[in-house]
């Protein structure tokens, strides 16, 4: 998000919007947001089938990121197009359940179903039915999506293990794709989706710990050298930190149980020196401060115990209120 | 300061020179569709006039499925302005496949785009998706391509996943290993040429396979490390040669000597005492040489030498103390 033209992220849209909606909840501030217009803006993103009932073939029913990629039905009757997006659709439910959506007014069932023509015969998923890069973001969406409707049908969860195994990389991180290097937010996708999915133990660090589908003690070690000479978290070996990285090593390591190993004194004086002066957090010290950044560092903080803060599920990417869904809308 | 004034007017006569699109003769039949942000709608963004109108006329060609020249340049002109978004690339896509447009055409015209935009999702695929249709004929000019972007910045990870898929896909292993050192001349501690470097070793079909690259890995492995102890780089790619099993890496006597080398003459080296930890826990019998050099940076001489290890890397790094101290506890009973 370095400094670009606001119209350029805006296929990104529901990304922006749960990165805000996220991070007031995480700073117990939901009640400054009219949370039924929320609901009915992102509600309107979602495509649905012409025909109830009728799924056209190979097509995703989930949300689009944007008005952009979504279309009115022309007169003719023809097909609607369709460009709904598993990364905004993971986007839409995370907003609805932070706001006390009760997803249970959603069609799962079509959802899910149509989800599973984005997965591949070697188990990634793709973002969009039309085709799309495919790599470990997409089996997080996928995997959180399911974890949210507490439906596993959307996805062949034995193909997905096995994909996310292929990822791990000979250092112990994972890459985006089998072969590329390890890196902090591709490693965070892997160890959330592994958890979400049930192949990681409470205690992953004990002997017996069944998590015997990746090397737990190589990831261990990868994870706790990413945390630099200044405190802080990097993405990648030899590469310098960044805040959003402090959520994504922080988390995998809380993941594991292993949160513990970090220097949370050093982490927390490094955040802080990428907060501004305009409140939020950027990317680097000094610079001007972006939302991405600025969620990912109160994630960061949250997972550091900030007081103030609420809590996080870390796996799936929400407050533990939202995650549970104690809130109470409209009653 | 004329050069600036220059180039700041020379912007200005490109903005005037653009003609709206609904002042264009070529586009008088189409009606264009507005963007319906229905009510209330959540971070809402200021669109430029000429981002709006173009997606309104893309709207309307893309309704319509019309797989026109001019559908094509509204896509390009579309893609300037947004260079992220799916559905312009997908109908993109479609319009060349409908008119048949020569593909060596269009990877000049990522080249243009791509040039800066190095870390956008939808060029990537794009071009990975033309060069696929072109074949291996390409692999070369891709591996290029690639290599002109490593120039400016040799980490980027869109350029290294397409580098892997152009090798696997269309080819040109042969010179790879050498390019890999190439970078790693430059920057010893590029991380990204290191898992290059695996990824050749492992998955050439030019080299034989890790079982047989694997002797002369190690060489230029212990070779890095002897130049820079602290580089975390290639400690890893060494024990990365042995699939991890430290009994392998037990077995091959070069790897506790370099250890034994680093600890005598850096002595603060915590990769090194990592190595030898796990060494050491993997009920490796340490030489005389190894447990001098670590009794040499310990004040506990009653410590078993795994614990003393420990101990010594709580000092030499302070930073994952915590994670040292449990070590302590994990260290197997001594037979």
């Amino acid at each position: 998000m370095e400094e670009e033209d606001p119209a350029a992220n805006k296929i990104n849209r529901l990304t922006l919007a749960y990165c805000v909606i996220s991070g007031l909840d995480i700073l117990h501030a939901l009640d400054r947001v009219d949370k039924e217009s929320v609901i009915n803006w992102v509600l309107s993103l979602q495509a649905h089938p012409k025909n109830e009932g009728t799924l056209e073939n190979g097509q995703f029913y989930g949300f689009h990121g944007s008005r952009s990629s979504q279309f009115q039905s022309n007169d003719s009757g023809a097909s609607t197009p369709n460009g709904s997006h598993l990364a905004s659709t993971y986007c839409a439910l995370a907003i609805l359940k932070s706001v006390g959506y009760d997803l249970s007014r959603i069609d799962a069932e079509l959802l899910l179903k149509s989800m599973k023509n984005l997965q591949q015969p070697n188990g990634c998923f793709m973002p969009i039915h039309t085709g799309g890069e495919t790599d470990l973001r997409f089996v997080f969406c996928a995997a959180a999506i399911c974890s949210m409707f507490k439906n596993w049908s959307g996805m062949d969860w034995e193909k997905a293990k096995e994909y996310i195994i292929s990822c791990q990389s000979y250092d112990g991180g994972f890459g985006l794709i089998p072969g590329s290097e390890s890196h902090g937010g591709a490693t965070y996708c892997a160890v959330a989706s592994l958890k979400l999915m049930g192949f990681i133990d409470e205690d992953a660090l004990s002997k017996n710990a069944r998590c015997h589908c990746i090397n737990v003690p190589l990831l261990l070690e990868w994870g706790l050298q990413k945390q630099a000479v200044d405190g802080g978290s990097q993405g990648r070996s030899n590469k310098p930190t960044d805040t959003c990285y402090a959520f994504w090593i922080e988390g995998v390591l809380r993941i594991l149980r292993a949160d513990k190993f970090i220097n949370k004194k050093a982490l927390r004086e490094s955040l802080l020196t990428c907060q501004s002066k305009y409140c939020g957090f950027s990317k680097f010290p000094r610079l001007l401060p972006d939302i991405y950044h600025s969620y990912y560092g109160f994630c960061a903080f949250s997972l550091l115990k900030e007081p103030a803060l609420n809590s996080l599920s870390v796996e799936l990417g929400l407050t533990d209120v939202a995650a549970i869904g104690l809130q109470s809308f409209g009653l | 300061m004329n050069q600036k004034v220059e180039f700041e007017v020379e912007e200005e006569e490109e903005e005037r020179s653009r003609i709206p699109i609904s002042e264009r003769p070529e586009w008088a039949d189409v009606r264009p569709l507005p963007q319906d942000d229905g009510p209330n709608p959540v971070v809402p963004i200021a669109y430029s006039d000429e981002f709006s109108e173009t997606m309104d006329f893309f709207r309307a060609v893309y309704l319509a499925d019309e797989r026109s020249a001019r559908a094509l340049e509204l896509t390009q002109e579309a893609i300037f302005l947004n260079s992220g978004n799916y559905t312009v690339w997908q109908f993109r896509r479609l319009i060349l496949e409908a008119l048949s447009v020569d593909l060596r055409e269009e990877l000049e015209f990522i080249d243009q785009i791509a040039k800066n935009n190095t870390k956008n999702y939808q060029i990537w695929h794009h071009r990975r998706w033309v060069a696929e249709k072109l074949g291996s004929n390409v692999a070369s000019n891709e591996l290029q391509f690639t290599g002109e972007i490593f120039s400016q910045d040799a980490k980027n990870y869109h350029a290294w996943s397409h580098r892997q898929w152009v090798l696997q896909t269309l080819g040109g292993w042969d010179d790879e290993l050498a390019y890999c050192d190439e970078l790693l001349q430059n920057d010893i501690f590029n991380n990204s040429a290191w898992n290059q470097r695996y990824f050749v070793v492992t998955k050439s079909p030019r080299l034989g396979g890790l079982e047989v690259t694997r002797d002369s890995e190690v060489a230029y492995a212990i070779k890095a490390i002897l130049t820079k102890p602290e580089n975390e780089s290639p400690w890893r790619y060494l024990r990365g040669l042995y699939k991890n099993d430290v009994n392998s890496i037990a077995n091959d006597p070069r790897v506790a000597s370099v250890c034994v080398d680093v600890l005598t003459n850096e002595k603060e080296c915590a990769h090194a005492l990592n190595m030898v930890l796990d060494l050491l826990c993997n009920h490796y019998q340490p030489s005389i040489e190894l447990k001098n050099a670590i009794d040499a940076l310990s004040d506990n001489s009653d410590l078993e030498l795994a614990k003393k290890v420990c101990s010594v890397l709580q000092l030499v790094d302070p930073m994952r103390a915590n994670y040292w101290e449990w070590r302590k506890t994990t260290v197997p009973a001594r037979d």
